[in-house]
């Protein structure tokens, strides 16, 4: 386990906090850390911020990722990793599509001349909306609260995807999976990150695994034609005991 | 790749080579096995499958180190009724799937046992070990007469082969192999009992505190133990623990064993493991003049 005090932090968006720290390790864009807060439990966390200091950004949605909000600058995190492949970044002409909390993991590859879809429920789920050249981004949300009313694949629907060399995407699988649908077949490089219920982080547990590929391991980051011929994508998914689910 | 030097069987199973995946790895997801299949392991054990749905203990439950692994995932798993449909996503396959079980008692192992062979698994395999749930495993495991009334209630609930999962955590683990008797095999070894404790945090590493240990460092205890049941009972058994290479399975095999299960190796060397030992194992058989796997079984052992 390795452990590290935190040198900053700041509020992202809503119920979204950055978290920074000082880590001597290469990453590539995608990767992440199991982030655990002793006594409470360790959650999957990507690196948001891949310069010095490094960060993650999280979002509070349930019992231990809300501890970590408790958390305060001279504190302690305690991780594992680099854990994951990461993405591959290609091509001069780039689309990012995050979705919520997906957006943590697309944010090393933003900068000028990158295009974005920064999808949420409402406004104040958007993240790092700012971070992008104004005119190369589009906002969705499903409230129409901010920019466009509906979400990442409406927003897509309006974009020819064949004018981008390379399209990133993070965020729920069913927005992934409708995204996956939209871009079948077309003349463009897609990647995705996956994410699901991760216990051990080292590719043993199978909590994570979708079509006998370990997303902790293996993924996060997939092209569009290995999740493609996924089975499980979109479809079904074991719970956290292990019990299969449709989506 | 499978020479005939590999070929080998358990219990009446036929297997393409002796390598078996251990239960609890990679192994809740009837597509995650499927993939191991035809990554080259000659068959599969499942994770263990109770009565009741169990989400198991909250993350950290792996406490990885340099050669071993701790683990303590809490028994996770679906309950048997909704288990069905992994074991026919493995098995179609068509290589042969065991499937582990664990209970309280004699009674709901039976019960386990009927549902398990119901689905179609080619022989079930008792867990009596699980060291790190309260009134599970280790405290079933380490008495005799408990081991005894499990295996013999499971043997007449079904006709497939039963393979008993021992524990290394007791003191004499001839007197269990003997208690365990019924039993088509012996399954050697479950993890040892252990614990990390991270000082930064002035906390234990794993949320439920005791763990078990497995991986490349417990291979020795796992040897001594395969070699002593078999040099004390002759007994088939099936041999498990720190196994990473083909020397290492020939090892479990010189000490007594049939066949060995791989387990937690996958975390260093994934799901390739099984094909690279078995292309490893094929020659090192021809270097030491084996014709077949089975001709060294327990030639190490003293007279
Ligand atoms: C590879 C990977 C990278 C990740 N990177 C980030 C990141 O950079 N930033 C970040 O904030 N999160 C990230 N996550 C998600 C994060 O791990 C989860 O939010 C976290 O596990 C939730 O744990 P908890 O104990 O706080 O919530 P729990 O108590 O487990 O959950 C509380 C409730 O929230 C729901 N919930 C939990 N997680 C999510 C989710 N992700 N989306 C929607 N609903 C959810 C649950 O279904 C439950 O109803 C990542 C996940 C993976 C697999
Ligand atoms: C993460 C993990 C989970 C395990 N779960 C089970 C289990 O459910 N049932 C069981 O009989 N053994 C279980 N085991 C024990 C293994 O099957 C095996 O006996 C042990 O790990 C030693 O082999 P290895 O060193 O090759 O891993 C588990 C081991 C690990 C590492
Ligand atoms: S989280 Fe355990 S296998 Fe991926």
């Amino acid at each position: 386990m390795i452990n590290s005090v935190i040198t900053g932090i700041s509020d992202v968006a809503a119920n979204v906090r950055k978290i920074d720290f000082k880590w001597d390790q290469k990453l590539l864009p995608g990767q992440f850390i199991m982030l655990w807060y002793p006594g409470v439990g360790e959650i999957p966390m990507s690196i948001s911020h891949l310069g010095d200091p490094k960060s993650i950004t999280v979002k509070a949605y349930g019992t231990v990722s809300s501890k970590i909000m408790e958390l305060g600058k001279g504190d302690r995190l305690y991780f594992r990793g680099p854990l994951g492949n990461g993405f591959n970044v290609r091509g001069k002409k780039r689309l990012l599509i995050g979705g919520g909390s997906g957006m943590a993991s697309l944010h090393p590859m933003i900068e000028r001349g990158v295009h974005g879809i920064v999808a949420g429920r409402t406004s104040a789920d958007l993240i790092f909306l700012d971070e992008f050249d104004q005119d190369r981004v589009l906002a969705a949300s499903d409230d129409g609260s901010s920019g466009f009313k509906g979400t990442a694949l409406d927003a897509l629907k309006t974009l020819d995807p064949e004018s981008f060399d390379s399209i990133y995407v993070c965020g729920p699988e069913a927005m992934m999976f409708g995204i996956m649908k939209h871009l079948a077949g077309k003349n463009v490089y897609v990647e995705f990150s996956l994410e699901r219920s991760m216990k051990c982080g080292i590719g043993v547990c199978d909590s994570c695994s979708i079509d006998g590929n370990q997303i902790c391991t293996q993924g996060p980051v997939f092209s569009l034609e290995s999740v493609m011929k996924m089975r499980e994508f979109g479809l079904t998914r074991l719970t956290t005991s292990g019990k299969r689910i449709r989506f | 790749m499978n020479s005939e030097r590999l070929r080998t069987e358990i219990c009446g199973i036929k297997l393409d080579n002796p390598l078996i995946l251990a239960s609890g790895i990679l192994d809740e997801n009837g597509y995650t096995m499927a993939r191991i299949l035809r990554e080259g392991a000659a068959a599969v054990v499942t994770k263990s499958i109770g009565s009741d749905e169990r989400t198991g203990y909250m993350p950290p439950v792996v406490s990885p180190g340099d050669g071993y692994l701790l683990n303590a995932i809490g028994l996770t798993n679906p309950g048997i009724d909704n288990y069905g449909e992994e074991i026919a996503i493995a098995r179609e396959v068509g290589k042969p799937v065991i499937g582990s079980i664990f209970g309280k008692d004699a009674e709901e192992f039976s019960t386990l046992a009927g549902k398990m062979e119901s689905f179609g698994v080619s022989a079930l395999e008792l867990n009596l070990s699980c060291p790190h749930v309260k009134g599970f495993g280790s405290e079933i495991g380490s008495d005799p007469d408990a081991v005894e009334e499990i295996v013999n209630e499971v043997k007449r609930a079904v006709s497939i082969p039963v393979f008993a999962k021992l524990s290394p955590n007791v003191t004499d683990i001839v007197q269990i192999a003997k208690a365990a008797e019924a039993a088509d095999a012996l399954v050697l070894i479950n993890t040892i009992r252990g614990m990390a404790i991270d000082v930064f945090a002035r906390k234990p590493s794993l949320t439920n505190v005791y763990g078990g240990l497995s991986g490349r460092a417990i291979k020795p205890v796992g040897v001594r133990l395969v070699y002593e049941v078999k040099k004390e009972t002759g007994r088939t058994i099936i041999g498990v623990g720190g196994i990473s290479c083909a020397q290492d399975v020939l090892e479990y095999v010189m000490a007594g064993s049939s066949c060995v299960e791989l387990g937690t190796v996958l975390m260093e060397e994934g799901k390739g493991i099984f094909s690279k030992v078995s292309t490893e194992l094929s020659i090192l058989l021809d270097q030491l003049g084996f014709d077949n796997i089975s001709d060294a079984v327990g030639v190490a052992i003293s007279k």
